[in-house]
């Protein structure tokens, strides 16, 4: 049996309370790094792991594509195609002087510019240096080899127009961040753009991309492709006519309207000055405008067989009524109104034909201040036509509270009332359309519902009124009046003239400045077409007159329109038409 | 008892060996995919832009003026529907 340990052999017990303390102190710390774990692993995971995620996961956006425009035939108006952007990475570059002076030199930019950018701006991420590269561009800046990782491309939409500049101010623009400016781009904005698509990748420390997590892709949707109203011809043959306006007049500005009145498509729509979308940067201020729902004139003799229709309805006028004209000069209240032209008595259907003042003076005084506002809330103005465009103004109806006897013959003309083109040629449509008013559309809508609500009608006159004032004194203006010159070989057109004086922005008119118009349509059977040409301050020549000035281009516009649609010629007035020909010419 | 054990582990291989080419297989097809998606992307790419080169070929704005002044033919189709010779009268009616 061994022997016990002498006393002397035994760890003395200052030591062994030292190694106790050790064990204990190594304890507790093994303790501590146990529930340091348990917190990281248990209590803190769902937090710890999100923040992992975070850092590993990114979320990129795939920018979608966005919808094409299309006119009324499928002819492309407005598409995307896809291009690269430049961006750099600046806390990634050593040299910024050297990478800017290189990529100046590429891409035709100012290198002191750029190396100023990427100084001041050193610590970021990213960095835009260009943006829509052309190919060759792109070829450029890849044959210069920078390093990895300090550069790269973004693909994004560029927006092409391949009829140029045909509707440019109602097809608007997209701008460089695929945000719709004006016009449809702009009105349709919501259903052209599409929705941003996502796709999750992983990445390491240094921002590398290691994987797709191609599982939890969200695929962008692309914009919806939207079919116009237009007829890209017609537009064309708008637009050569508001040239040959530019050129032959020299007016401020000049726009028009082309309307199918049974329905309300716009088929043109088209304003001078223009641009080409294609290349915004070199477009004029005053390009942009559509004028022909952001300007607004007094309509003048425009106006005019709107209020004798209205009146007819309302029993207050009858066709067969008489009014005499005073010889050119009336005294109407504190104002005296003069006619171009010394007339005696007129008939109703001359008052118009003949586009006499004092004869629809007196058709005012007849009718009161309260049948012409009723005449003219009914024909839609003083409102907005409700077209598929940003930027409609209301035009000028003053409250009836507001008007004076001086009204009750300036209405009737067509003054102290403002509207814009649109508002004038839907309010003409009515009459057209058997006395209905249809709201103008630029958009078509294959779903039935929806084509339903937007031709919404609202009754303006009966129809057998509507088709007497087309039949009749509109008609006459065309075939003996002041609109002679809108006279077409096979058609029966009809027509009003209008020269109003121009507003004045700080009230009262502008001597010596006219807005002329003429507007037209045909058949008279049947009508298809309405055209609307409005020029602003012609400056070309003594006279102003509507019939001379704005006649001439809405007829070919009519004429052509009416062959394009097929719309055939009636034989009879085909073979009549060499007896009147001469006498336009020798108008 | 070694027998057990070596058909134990052999398993064990088998099973991971099968997983790893599943495994493989898979990202074989991923890849394909992706990259069926990426000529989709290419070729979508591609139609957009000859369809603008084409719209702008075909625009009217190219066409109108020469019809008019009789630049272009009016070309026939080859097997037309009806036997009569096509006229144009409403574009020829002045």
């Amino acid at each position: 049996m061994p022997a016990s340990p002498t006393p002397a052999a035994l760890p003395s017990a200052p030591l062994w309370r030292r190694a106790r303390l050790v064990v204990t102190l190594v304890g507790v710390g093994w303790l501590v790094l146990a529930g340091r774990l348990v917190q990281l692993q248990y209590l803190d995971r769902d937090a710890l792991s999100e923040r992992a995620e975070q850092q590993r996961v990114f979320a990129e956006e795939i920018a979608p594509r966005p919808g094409d425009l299309l006119d009324r035939q499928g002819r492309l108006l407005a598409t995307s195609v896809q291009t690269r952007s430049l961006y750099l990475v600046p806390h990634q570059i050593p040299n910024p002087q050297a990478v800017a002076e290189k990529l100046a030199e590429a891409l035709g930019l100012s290198a002191d510019d750029l190396s100023e950018r990427l100084a001041t701006q050193g610590d970021r991420h990213f960095l835009w240096v260009k943006r829509r590269l052309t190919d060759e561009e792109v070829d450029k800046i890849r044959a210069l080899e920078l390093r990895a990782g300090t550069w790269g491309f973004r693909d994004e939409y560029q927006r092409e127009y391949p009829q140029d500049a045909l509707a440019a101010q109602v097809l608007g623009l997209r701008d460089i961040d695929g945000v719709g400016r004006g016009g449809i781009e702009e009105g349709a904005d919501g259903e052209l753009r599409g929705k941003t698509g996502k796709r999750l990748l992983t990445r390491d420390a240094r921002g590398r991309v290691l994987e797709v997590l191609s599982d939890a892709d969200q695929p962008p949707l692309p914009g919806r492709s939207i079919r116009l109203t237009l007829d890209i011809v017609v537009q064309l043959f708008a637009e050569r006519e508001l040239d040959q306006v530019i050129a032959n007049w020299k007016p401020e500005s000049c726009c028009c309207v082309v309307m199918n009145p049974q329905n309300g498509d716009i088929l043109a729509m088209a304003s001078r000055p223009s641009f080409d979308p294609n290349h915004p940067e070199a477009a004029d201020l005053d390009a942009w405008k559509n004028r022909t729902i952001a300007d607004i004139y007094e309509p003048g003799s425009t106006f005019k067989p709107m209020v004798v229709a209205y009146g007819l309805d309302q029993g207050v006028l009858k066709t067969d009524d008489v009014f005499h004209c005073e010889r050119g000069e009336y005294r109407m209240g504190n104002r005296v109104l003069h006619d171009h032209h010394p007339y005696g008595s007129l008939s109703l259907t001359d008052v118009l034909v003949k586009s006499s003042n004092i004869g629809m003076a007196k058709v005012g005084e007849r009718m009161q201040n309260a049948k012409l506002f009723e005449a003219a809330t009914l024909f839609g103005f003083g409102r907005k036509t409700g077209i598929e465009l940003p930027g409609e103004l209301t035009g000028i109806l003053r409250p009836l509270a507001k008007w004076t006897s001086y009204s009750t013959g300036s209405v009737p003309m067509g003054h102290e009332i403002a509207a814009t083109p649109l508002q004038l040629i839907t309010a003409h449509a009515a009459l057209a359309h058997q006395g209905k008013l249809v709201s103008p559309r630029l958009i078509l809508r294959e779903d039935a519902d929806a084509t339903r609500l937007q031709g919404l009608t609202q009754e303006t006159v009966s129809e057998s009124t509507a088709r007497w004032v087309i039949e009749h004194p509109m008609a006459e203006v065309v075939s003996r009046g002041t609109g002679k010159r809108a006279r077409l070989p096979g058609y029966r057109v009809f027509g009003k003239t209008g020269t109003a004086q121009c507003l004045s922005p700080e009230g009262g008119y502008v001597s010596g400045k006219y807005v002329s118009s003429f507007l037209c349509g045909g058949p008279v059977e049947d009508p298809q077409v309405l055209v609307l040409v409005v020029v602003n301050q012609a400056s070309v020549g003594s006279e102003a007159f509507g019939g001379k000035v704005a006649a001439p281009a809405a007829a070919n516009i009519l004429r052509q329109s009416l062959v394009y649609l097929r719309i055939s010629p009636d034989a009879d007035l085909m073979r009549h038409a060499a007896d009147w020909e001469s006498d336009v010419e020798l108008q | 008892m070694f027998f057990r054990f070596a058909a134990a582990i052999a398993l064990v291989v088998a099973v991971a060996l099968t997983g790893t080419a599943i495994e493989s297989r898979s990202l074989g097809l991923r890849r394909a995919i992706s990259y069926q998606r990426y000529q989709l992307d290419v070729l979508t790419e591609q139609q957009a832009r000859l369809r603008v080169e084409a719209q702008r070929a075909g625009a009217p704005a190219q066409l109108v003026e020469p019809l008019e002044q009789g630049r272009l033919q009016l070309l026939p189709p080859e097997s037309p529907q009806r036997k009569s010779q096509r006229t144009t009268p409403l574009m020829n009616w002045e």
